[in-house]
């Protein structure tokens, strides 16, 4: 059943009240800060930051018995990073132990989450973000009907917060411009020289001669309309119309001069920068709600990475988009279309690296058999995967869980499942070792090593971008692990050996443990009871006691251990993928409320994509947000 | 001019072979604003920058003697034949390199840093910040002189998913040229995409009415774009308006360059050379195809800087093809493992080899009295000294060809502890005729390049 949830929307108020009762169980009560933030603070940080003068300007002997998080966020949020990342106390300073390093962290996240979200509002401000170069592409084939692809050959977009779709970062050096110059003339080319393409531009039909000026005028406003998504003035209107005067001054055929034109159109900056009004004066609390135009930009380029459609432009039109039932019925109808396609390519393809796949060599001694056909496997099943996720609208924790998958021949063989024939993939059944996407060969095979696999890097891959744990880096001076050869004894061995250091076992004990879960999987991702001599044991136990034997169990354990905190990564990663900018600390707030909308509704995918839609960050446009 | 009408159409000039003769620079390839600024036609001098990821294996790398005369060491031995166009600089620094209070990232910083001698902001998806780096100092000052400002090469595009290091924007560690403290410029890697925008030509047929009547209406699209661009600054933020002085800075630039074309009697640059079919697939052919679009960028005065990254700063490529099918990134930490800095020579040692083919066809071109090698400056290296260490001190450094007269190669130099690498960057930037008072951490200018 496909059902889209409103309440967390319309009534945000509800799960404020309902996270803030879930922190409960671990809150900051009056006694907290004083017994264990104060100690920490008196043994390693007064001695500097306090008094008339303190180092940096922060002083830490004024907090007795609170952290008043709610004026000093952002000064707790980094004292906790340069704690966790050994940067202070100062290396020639007396250390503290990991021990204490967790613990204070901890304690330090148990203050900030008692955060009181309702007192201010930052939906943020996303810089002015071109297209990039699959925007452009989509963008151009949604325009004008032909799918030319030109952006292929464009400089690659550089990726920020994990995503290639980040206004700060993407830049435009003068080769690009160059490229899109010539993209525009020769999209400009193209139109003229395909009868479909050219009817979808020039829509009207001049009845005599009389109209033909007329006509004309009215094709380029509606072109110009629709790349720059949104009505032009009649400013703009006019300036269009002399750009045409010019060129038939200058004794241009009347396709010349349409193809200048539209040469002026798609390399304008509205078309090829996302512009958003900026809250003026009258504002209040300097922010502003985005029009209809914006938020129909907003949506599609979310989930088509295109322009929008008819629809949506009519509703921006009519100004029903800024209802957020709308705006969820939108996006509703915008997941089951086709397009959403792209939400796999550029979305998963990026939170789950999967566009990384293609790229990776492993060695082909130790693997003779991965082939380019394999490697084309490993990458479809994790988008189908996602696909479905979408279309069927389940639930997302199936990410980790789900006891299905899909393969084609190729990959059946691969994975040892047996009655699968041909180049379609088809879904399956799988048996209990493998459970999710995290034991989908793609990503088994890049967070390998070429030669090997690599627990720690699993582990820590897991960390990072499933359930937002990152490790902190280990402390300098201390020897990385040699996952080399057989002489040390098996892997595991050596790793129980290294983890007999106190400094790396607080990490790793977790990390290696996730990672020791997949070990029955290959640098290829292909089942396997041996590695070289030394037999798999894929057994362990995660902090909190939960004791597994191989992926199958541990991926249950984080299905239902770790459900929030993979709720809160996914929704993160979204919801910077929509905004196009990196979160910051002000956006807590609303990715408490998205979790707190997902969990309402009941972890379906459509629930996650609505709560983002309706998002003050995503409906909302800030002047300056704070630091 | 026959010329003019072999290159009416682009299309028809690239689908050919290698189109005909090569005109030495001082001919008519010289762009008439080159020409009219120096009295006396002597050659142009040229800069580019080489980076390689994750250090090098020093032991390996680093002469034992200093001076004329040292042998070459393991990696540096592909080199034989440039030997004496070559210094060996060691021991220079990039203190903006190391954490300075920003913890882990040395990868990213490595690469940032490279050129630009700045600390970069420890930022992932807002406010990126570094430097303008040395390249881009020169191509401010000097870049009007020549049809391009300067060129960006790269083999690698750069990620596309996941994170590059440690907090870091992947802008930071797949860029070395920076416009501006917030402005990486992206770099090509496709060989033919270079080949085509070298040798496109923008227009200069005025005899042509057509092609006249396509240039003023080019003109008037430029226009208008620019002043909506100029429009829009006014009503947005600081950051937004960086980014549309990025466009409008490439919006002058095809202005100029088109500008230029009509300025010059033939506007065309003919080289005798095949269109490239593409990326190849072997990294080696992928490296050298790019160095021959350099070469060719250099000697036909097209531009007079360029920077070129073998490989994205913490690259963990495997090198098959020499046998190592490890991930470089993985073995650069090697604990001093045997085996693995043996690999690790070795990747060093394909990189130095890939170096010395752009070295030697650089120094086969006959430019002047002597070779195009002979009026290049060409800096290779690393922003991190050893893989292992992440260090930023003695960093391994190399500066081929003559500068010009300028440089007196075929040393070993070893400088003091903590010389900043910027130093030497002083020195390039006041041979190319493009003087700064400080770039980076600069404290001043190498003073023995020269005897």
């Amino acid at each position: 059943m496909v059902t889209f949830t409103l309440a967390g929307v319309l009534l945000p108020g509800v799960f404020i009240t309902a996270s803030a009762g879930a922190a409960e169980t671990d809150a900051a009560d009056s006694t907290h800060f004083a017994a264990q933030i104060a100690p920490f603070l008196n043994n390693h940080c007064v001695a500097c930051h306090s008094g008339d003068e303190p180092e940096g300007g922060i002083r830490f002997d004024k907090y007795r018995d609170s952290a008043n998080v709610q004026t000093d966020y952002e000064l707790w949020e980094k004292a906790a990073r340069l704690i966790r990342e050994h940067q202070m106390p100062p290396a020639d300073e007396e250390q503290p132990t990991t021990d204490e390093i967790i613990a204070i962290t901890a304690a330090i996240n148990t203050e900030l989450k008692t955060f009181d979200c309702s007192t201010a509002s930052h939906p943020g401000r996303v810089t002015l973000r071109r297209l990039n170069k699959a925007e452009y592409n989509n963008t151009i084939r949604d325009l004008v009907g032909l799918d030319l692809k030109l952006a292929d050959d464009f400089p690659a977009d550089d990726v920020g917060s994990g995503f290639d779709n980040i206004g700060d970062v993407l830049s435009i050096p003068p080769v690009l411009l160059e490229k899109y110059l010539a993209a525009a003339e020769s999209v400009a080319e193209r139109i003229f020289g395909d009868k479909d393409a050219k009817k979808r531009v020039l829509v009207h039909e001049a009845a005599n001669d009389e109209q033909r000026v007329e006509v004309a005028r009215r094709h380029v406003r509606e072109f110009a309309a629709r790349a720059f998504r949104r009505p032009i003035t009649g400013d703009e209107e006019q300036r269009l119309f002399a750009i045409m005067s010019f060129a038939w001054e200058q004794d241009s055929s009347e396709e010349e001069i349409f193809q200048t034109v539209i040469t002026a159109i798609l390399s304008n900056p509205h078309f090829l920068f996302r512009v958003e009004r900026d809250p003026t004066a009258d504002d209040e609390d300097g922010i502003r709600n985005l029009d209809g135009f914006e938020l129909a930009s907003r949506l599609s380029y979310f989930l088509w990475s295109s322009m929008p459609d008819e629809q949506l432009f009519e509703l921006a039109r009519s100004g029903e988009l800024t209802k957020p039932d709308v705006l969820v019925a939108q996006a509703k109808r915008m997941l089951a279309d086709p397009k959403s396609r792209a939400l796999v390519d550029d979305f998963a393809g990026q939170w789950l690296q999967l566009r990384d796949v293609s790229r990776l060599q492993p060695d082909r001694d130790k693997f003779p058999a991965f082939d380019d056909e394999l490697r084309t496997a490993m990458r479809r099943e994790t988008e189908l995967f996602f696909e479905n996720m979408i279309r069927e609208n389940r639930n997302v924790l199936e990410f980790l869980n789900a006891d299905f998958t899909f393969v084609n021949e190729r990959l059946a063989k691969h994975y040892g499942i047996d009655g699968i024939t041909g180049a379609e993939f088809q879904r399956v059944s799988l048996a209990a070792g493998r459970r999710g996407v995290l034991t989908h060969a793609g990503i088994l095979m890049l967070t390998s090593n070429p030669t090997r696999t690599s627990p720690v890097k699993r582990g820590k891959w897991i960390l990072d971008n499933i359930l937002a744990e990152p490790p902190p880096p280990p402390p300098a001076n201390v020897p990385e692990l040699d996952e080399d050869g057989e002489t040390l004894g098996s892997l595991r061995e050596q790793m129980e050996q290294h983890r007999e250091n106190p400094a790396c076992a607080v990490c790793h004990t977790k990390m290696d443990a996730i990672g020791f879960g997949l070990e029955n999987f290959d640098a290829i991702g292909a089942w396997r009871d041996r590695d070289g001599r030394f037999e798999i044991n894929a057994g362990g136990e995660l902090p909190g006691g939960h004791k597994f034997n191989g992926a199958g169990d541990l991926m249950q354990i984080l299905a239902e251990e770790k459900k929030t905190e993979f709720s809160r990564c996914l929704t993160s990663k979204m919801l910077t993928y929509a905004l196009g900018r990196g979160l910051s600390s002000y956006d807590r707030c609303a990715v408490n409320e998205i979790v707190a909308a997902l969990e309402q509704g009941e972890y379906r995918f459509g629930n996650l994509v609505a709560a983002i839609v309706t998002s003050d960050p995503f409906t909302q446009r800030e002047v300056r947000p704070p630091e | 001019m026959t010329w003019n009408q072999a290159f009416v159409s682009r299309r028809d000039a690239l689908r050919g072979l290698g189109i005909a003769l090569t005109l030495p620079w001082l001919e008519s390839l010289i762009p008439t604003v080159a020409r009219a600024s120096s009295a006396i036609a002597a050659p142009p001098r040229r800069m580019a920058f080489i980076f390689v990821p994750n250090g090098v294996h020093l032991p390996n790398w680093t002469p034992a003697s200093e001076g004329f005369g040292f042998q070459l060491p393991p990696i540096l031995e592909p080199l034989a034949n440039v030997q004496e166009e070559l210094l060996v600089l060691s021991g220079l620094t990039h203190d903006k390199g190391r954490a300075n209070g920003d913890g882990p990232g040395d990868h990213a910083r490595s690469a940032s840093v490279f050129l630009t001698g700045a600390q970069p902001r420890k930022t992932d998806g807002s406010n990126i910040r570094s430097g303008i780096s040395v390249d881009q100092a020169a191509a401010q000052r000097i870049g009007s002189l020549t049809k391009f400002p300067s060129l960006e090469l790269g083999c690698e595009p750069g990620r596309s998913a996941g994170g590059c290091d440690s907090g870091y924007s992947c802008a930071y560690s797949s860029n070395i040229s920076w416009a501006g403290e917030s402005s990486p410029l992206g770099k090509e890697t496709n060989p033919r995409a270079v080949f085509e925008r070298l040798f496109s030509v923008s227009g200069g047929q005025t005899s042509d009415k057509h092609a006249a009547r396509r240039q003023a209406l080019k003109k008037s699209v430029l226009d208008f774009i620019s002043e909506d661009a100029r429009r829009l600054q006014g009503k947005l933020a600081a950051s937004d308006n960086r980014k549309l002085d990025e466009y409008l800075t490439g919006v002058r630039e095809v202005e100029r360059r088109i500008e230029l074309a009509e300025r010059e009697s033939s506007g065309i640059k003919a080289v005798d050379y095949d269109v490239p079919a593409g990326k190849p697939r072997e990294y080696g052919d992928h490296i050298r195809l790019l160095c021959d679009m350099m070469v060719l960028a250099f000697q036909t005065d097209s531009t007079r800087v360029a920077s070129f990254m073998f490989a994205d700063a913490g690259s963990n490529r495997s090198y098959r093809q020499i046998d190592v099918p490890d991930g470089h990134h993985d073995l650069s930490h090697h604990r001093s493992d045997p085996k693995k800095l043996e690999k690790i020579s070795k990747i060093n040692r394909f990189h130095v080899t890939q170096f010395a083919y752009l070295l030697e066809k650089m120094k086969a071109v006959p430019e002047g009295d002597g070779s195009l090698l002979d009026n290049c400056m060409v800096c290779y290296g690393s922003g991190i000294s050893d893989g292992n260490r992440h260090n930023n001190e003695d960093l391994p450094i190399l500066l081929a060809g003559r500068g010009g007269g300028t440089i007196d190669p075929g040393r070993h130099i070893r400088y003091q502890h903590e010389i900043p690498l910027c130093n030497l960057f002083m020195s390039m930037l006041d041979r190319v005729g493009a003087p700064v008072d400080f770039i980076g951490d600069s404290t001043g200018r190498l003073s023995d390049l020269q005897l």
